[in-house]
């Protein structure tokens, strides 16, 4: 291909989403910037482009919030936690769904249902169901464990609390990889796969060094996604535990949140978003380059 | 192409892409919107070439002075062409006042049908909180009436988004004094900021004790309990008596009639919003004061303070883990299916416990909360958190005609009808208490025996800390008491982290003009709770 | 080659695998269901099937005076089909622009690098930031613009903040798809247009199908931007779905069956593109 684009090829690979991005997103994005600069809170009585300018006294009240750096450090564990187990999840069951079988239409329907549900419900769902009066320890674990699941508070502690958001998520994100890794592994051509196996590969072999070589710039894609969303994660903290019990499920997005709006702190919650973002961007640039280019 | 040359085209671009992209997006925002403000130019015009409204209406005939007044003003405004019909004023709500919201504009239509009144309605109260916020941000006009929760009075005005009503008080008399005024000190606390009134009282939000009749009037309970206690079991006067009572009955491993267990107590430890409204509760009675008068430092690192934590966490083991983490509505839902013995909640809690699908329907009693001995006298202080009161807009543009609308949809016979006619307003004047010509109803709304102890209720009740920063200082006690319950902080810690907490806020919007709010505040506080403060050196 | 047995085995282990996990969605889902189904009474239990079937919550949808006979009136709100056609409207259209934005960006950047190194990596700032601080200055921007409660105001944003998935989705699938064949199209004379939308399009269809259900699922399902961006109406399905809310807390019920209506939409658009989420060309051999 030559390397320089087509005209047309190139107003149209940049201009739209030039404009759309530009005009939607640039303006704000600075106003953002602009206030975690300044000393200002709306309950203050004044505009926030007569607030004073205090540089980044915002940025350096936040690197010492004890209660930031514990929110940042928690959201990036469940981050961490979620997003590989729900790729080993998706991952496999994409592998184990590729060929024809009875029902299969059906199967991969209700695999994604769970990504219809707006996440809100989803956690009002799963706030219901591990309560101590719930299914999850009446039904299921009693089973399992007899008397000794009614004496499960999951709410409770802040370990079993982690472990209900995590299942939340799980339950509703796996669908997403999955969907990307199974129309990622059809798209492996089916001659090298044929290839391999008249050359006697086992199916093992086959998916370690054929299929997944191929759908690495995809599983790349879908993790950094994922990511990013799980690092932004709010409803399930929100509604099932109150970022409690105290503050040892409060992710990030929540206590910026909060700190936004319950605090009428802007100035400040702008502050913290700006350094999450720094830190997002260094450590996604990072990721890409490790998994994307350093092997080119 | 060089390299420069290259970046600076880029440059370009993207400015150039900018500048179209907004300049498209402003001639399309634009032309999309709504023609609504086109439309009242046509009609204001119309309306001036033709002859003045028809008419002057007599006024109405057996309304209250206060609803009388607010439709005089009305057709005044309308008389003088200040407003023209087919006025429409927009009131940003919570959806659960909606009801009460729709039976005052449809009164008020009987009467003004020249006025419209549109209800922009949002799920939650944050919401609400959310767009007050926004708009004193924005000046966009959105609504003309907003109503808040008291809490955010501090917030709101300071932000200058609630207009100040001194002079509609004073030319169209809201009957704020007098036999059918509100429940002082409430009146005062929850309209009041820095010595000026900035909203209209729609609500109360008193908490009472309520609790199951038949277990405590049970004659065989009744002898065992003397027997172990020594002591009669009653409603209790005292927290330390209920923390007795409740231990007694969770040990009865009694089955309530939903099928569930019995437990003692329930009072508010959750983190997302109202933990601090027990802690306030009791530390209040105590005697404690939240800041101090004169230096605005935070005063709960206190022995007042450490009794509190001492009473609630003495109450935890008698009390479902779900007060320490299930939301609010899980008291309620407890309480009504039988499972609690004493909680204490907002006056929709014994609303819900009347209606027939209710397990407690004829067995739920109401009583004053329990109180602290100090110096030998039984204080008693009842919280108020939250309250919906009804704030104009500074940027409305019709802020007379929107006021009165409130002074009519508070009127004293009007005011009654529209609570009734819903769950979340409840009664705040004291006719509606004593008057002959009003009492029935309210005792057919919330039964005989619970709005006397109502009235009393409302007699003794404290306000929220509603100062600028009220929701956060709140916010943050209620997470710190919480992780206190939970067993994660000791009550020591935690004490001292809300005072740090507390003092950053403070120093955040300035600690003279905090203290000046709060010196106001304080002195709103029921005459009880003050002469504690007085004798203990807190309050000159 | 194996067994037969080992192939049976493998197989049913396969059906094993597959059931277990689909039961594992359908356990929250039925408690979904029968929410929708329970009264309010039965709203904190242990038990799925209600004791007390009723219809009332789906009801109270439609007609919200439903409830004032139950639990007083609370929660009266307006009927539901307003925000679901504005959910519709709002999602398809925000959806069809930020998969074809994304597709041309994707096209661009996979065969030309068109945006360089930073451009491509700029576009994931969009997804990068806790929506709460962002929310204060969209909504001073949208009120200077007049962009405030319009279904306008929600379409671009909604785009502008989903553009970047198809972009990058697209670019995964675009780099799979061996250039020789768009070299042979412009060798035959093609216009490097036509040979965009004839060669490319078609063979990346199974990643547009991806990137467009994820960006209609996220939109569909999005909550705060529509909240605060919105009054009147433009009002969405989440931000209508907040609005259940009693004297009580939540209304659970309502909530739910409102959620299971929403759910429809995607759920049919889901089953219906299955096909197209394989792609039916088989390649040539191994490039590069």
């Amino acid at each position: 291909m030559p390397e320089k684009p087509p005209r047309e090829i190139k107003y149209l690979a940049t201009l739209p989403v030039n404009i759309l991005l530009n005009a939607v997103l640039i303006i704000p994005f600075a106003i953002m910037i602009y206030l975690a600069f300044l000393k200002w809170s709306p309950a203050m009585g004044m505009n926030w482009w007569e607030a004073p300018i205090i540089g980044l006294t915002n940025f350096a009240r936040a690197l010492g919030d004890a209660r930031f750096i514990a929110a940042l450090s928690r959201t990036a564990l469940y981050t961490v936690s979620v997003v590989a187990i729900e790729f080993f999840l998706g991952l496999a069951l994409a592998y184990i769904m590729l060929g024809d079988f009875v029902g299969k239409k059906a199967a991969i329907a209700i695999t994604i249902y769970p990504l219809m549900l707006p996440p809100v419900v989803v956690a009002t769902i799963f706030y219901l169901m591990f309560q101590s009066y719930g299914p999850v320890n009446n039904l299921f674990l009693k089973a399992i464990m007899g008397e000794e699941a009614l004496r499960i508070y999951w709410f409770l502690k802040p370990d079993t609390a982690f472990i209900t958001l995590l299942i939340a998520d799980i339950w509703q994100w796996t669908p997403f990889m999955f969907l990307i890794m199974y129309s990622a592994l059809s798209a492996v051509p089916k001659r090298l796969v044929e290839a391999a196996e008249v050359l006697g590969a086992s199916s093992f072999t086959i998916f370690w060094r054929v299929r997944l070589p191929l759908i690495k710039p995809l599983i790349i894609v879908a993790l950094v996604l994922r990511g990013l969303e799980a690092f932004k994660m709010f409803d399930y903290a929100f509604i099932m535990t109150g970022g409690g019990p105290g503050t040892t499920t409060e992710t990030v997005s929540m206590y910026i949140y909060r700190t936004a709006i319950l605090y009428t702190d802007i100035s400040y919650a702008a502050a913290m978003s700006l350094i999450i973002l720094a830190m997002i961007i260094i450590v996604v640039r990072a990721f890409i380059w490790y998994f994307f280019e350093r092997g080119r | 192409m060089g390299e420069v040359s290259k970046s600076r085209r880029l440059f370009l671009t993207a400015l150039g892409t900018t500048i179209v992209g907004i300049g498209i997006g402003y001639a399309i925002g634009y032309l999309s919107k709504p023609a609504e403000i086109v439309e009242k130019t046509i009609t204001s015009t119309a309306t001036k070439t033709v002859t003045v409204t028809p008419g002057v209406t007599p006024p109405p005939i057996g309304l209250s002075g206060a609803a009388t007044r607010a439709l005089e003003g009305v057709r005044d405004l309308l008389n003088r062409g200040v407003i023209t019909p087919g006025t429409t004023i927009k009131i940003l709500h919570v959806a659960g006042s909606r009801a009460q919201l729709e039976k005052a504009i449809e009164l008020w239509r009987q009467y003004v049908p020249e006025v419209n009144v549109e209800l922009i309605t949002l799920g939650q109260e944050p919401d609400v909180y959310t767009k007050a916020m926004a708009e004193a941000v924005t000046k966009a006009g959105t609504f003309d009436i907003v109503t808040i929760f008291s809490t955010w009075l501090g917030d709101i005005v300071e932000a200058g988004l609630a207009k100040s009503l001194d002079e509609y008080y004073a030319k169209y008399d809201p009957e704020y004094t007098g036999p059918c005024a509100p429940i002082e000190p409430l009146g005062s606390y929850v309209t009041i900021y820095k010595g000026k009134r900035y909203s209209v009282v729609l609500d109360s939000d008193v908490f009472t004790l309520s609790y199951r009749k038949d277990l405590i009037e049970n004659p065989i309970y009744k002898s065992e309990f003397r027997a172990q206690y020594g002591k009669d079991l009653k409603v209790p006067d005292t927290w330390e008596d209920l923390i007795d009572m409740a231990e007694f009955f969770y040990n009865k491993n009694l089955t309530a009639p939903s099928g569930g267990r019995v437990y003692g107590a329930y009072f508010y430890a959750e983190p997302a919003f109202a933990a601090y409204i027990t802690w306030l509760n009791i530390f209040i009675e105590a005697g404690g004061i939240p800041f101090d008068l004169e230096t605005m430092d935070p005063r709960v690192d206190t022995p007042e303070g450490r009794y509190a934590f001492d009473i609630m966490l003495r109450l935890k083991p008698y009390m479902p883990p779900e007060a320490i983490t299930a939301g609010w509505a899980d008291l309620y839902d407890k309480f009504i299916k039988g499972e609690t013995v004493f909680t204490a909640a907002w006056p929709s809690l014994t609303k819900e416990a009347m209606r027939p699908t209710s397990l407690v329907k004829d067995v739920a009693g109401s009583a004053l909360l329990p109180g602290v001995v100090v110096d030998g006298k039984l204080i008693r202080a009842a919280p108020n958190p939250v309250n919906w009161v009804g704030v104009v807009s500074n940027y409305s543009r019709y802020p007379e005609l929107s006021y009165l609308f409130l002074q009519f949809a508070t009127a004293p016979d009007i005011g009654l009808d529209v609570i009734l006619s819903g769950v979340i307003l409840d009664l705040f004047r004291e006719c509606w208490f004593k008057d002959p010509a009003y009492r029935p109803k309210s005792a057919e709304g919330y039964g005989e025996e619970f709005i006397d102890v109502y009235m009393e209720s409302l007699r003794i009740s404290f306000p929220d800390i509603l100062i600028r920063g009220g929701p956060e200082y709140l916010s943050k006690l209620t997470t710190e008491v919480n992780s206190v319950m939970a067993g994660i902080k000791d009550p020591e810690v935690a004490l001292s982290d809300v005072s740090a907490e507390w003092d950053s806020i403070t120093r955040k919007y300035g600690v003279d003009t905090q203290l000046e709010a709060w010196r106001g505040l304080a002195q709103l506080f029921p005459d009880d709770v003050k002469d504690v403060w007085r004798a203990k050196g807190y309050m000159k | 080659m194996k067994s037969h047995g080992t192939k049976i085995l493998l197989s049913a282990l396969k059906y094993i695998a597959i059931g277990i996990f689909v039961l594992w969605v359908l356990i929250p889902v039925a408690w979904v269901v029968s929410l929708a189904f329970k009264p309010y009474a039965e709203w904190r239990v242990s038990y799925f099937v209600p004791k007390n079937f009723t219809w009332n919550n789906f009801i109270v949808l439609f007609k919200s005076e439903a409830f004032v006979g139950i639990m007083g009136a609370t929660a009266i709100v307006e009927p539901v089909t307003k925000p679901l056609i504005n959910s519709l409207a709002v999602t398809s259209l925000s959806t069809i622009i930020a998969v074809m934005i994304g597709f041309f960006t994707a096209y661009g950047a996979s065969r030309y690098n068109t945006p360089g190194p930073f451009g491509l990596f700029f576009t994931l700032l969009t997804r990068m930031l806790p929506p709460a601080t962002f929310v204060t200055p969209i909504m001073v921007y949208y009120s200077n613009l007049r962009l405030l409660d319009t279904h306008f105001g929600l379409i671009i944003l909604y785009s502008a903040v989903t553009v970047t998935y198809g972009i990058w989705i697209l670019k995964g699938f675009i780099d799979a798809i061996p250039i020789e064949w768009e070299e042979a199209a412009m060798l035959e004379g093609a216009t490097p247009i036509k040979t965009l939308f004839k060669v490319v399009l078609p063979i990346a269809r199974p990643g547009l199908v991806v990137a467009g259900l994820f960006i209609f699922l996220l939109t569909w399902t999005e909550l705060l931007f529509a909240l605060v961006l919105t009054n009147v109406y433009a009002v969405t399905l989440p931000v209508h779905i907040s609005k259940y809310v009693g004297a009580v807390g939540q209304l659970y019920g309502p909530q739910a069956a409102l959620a299971l209506i929403g759910s429809i939409i995607p759920i049919a658009i889901g089953y219906a593109i299955q096909k197209h989420l394989v792609t039916g060309f088989t390649f040539g051999m191994v490039r590069g």
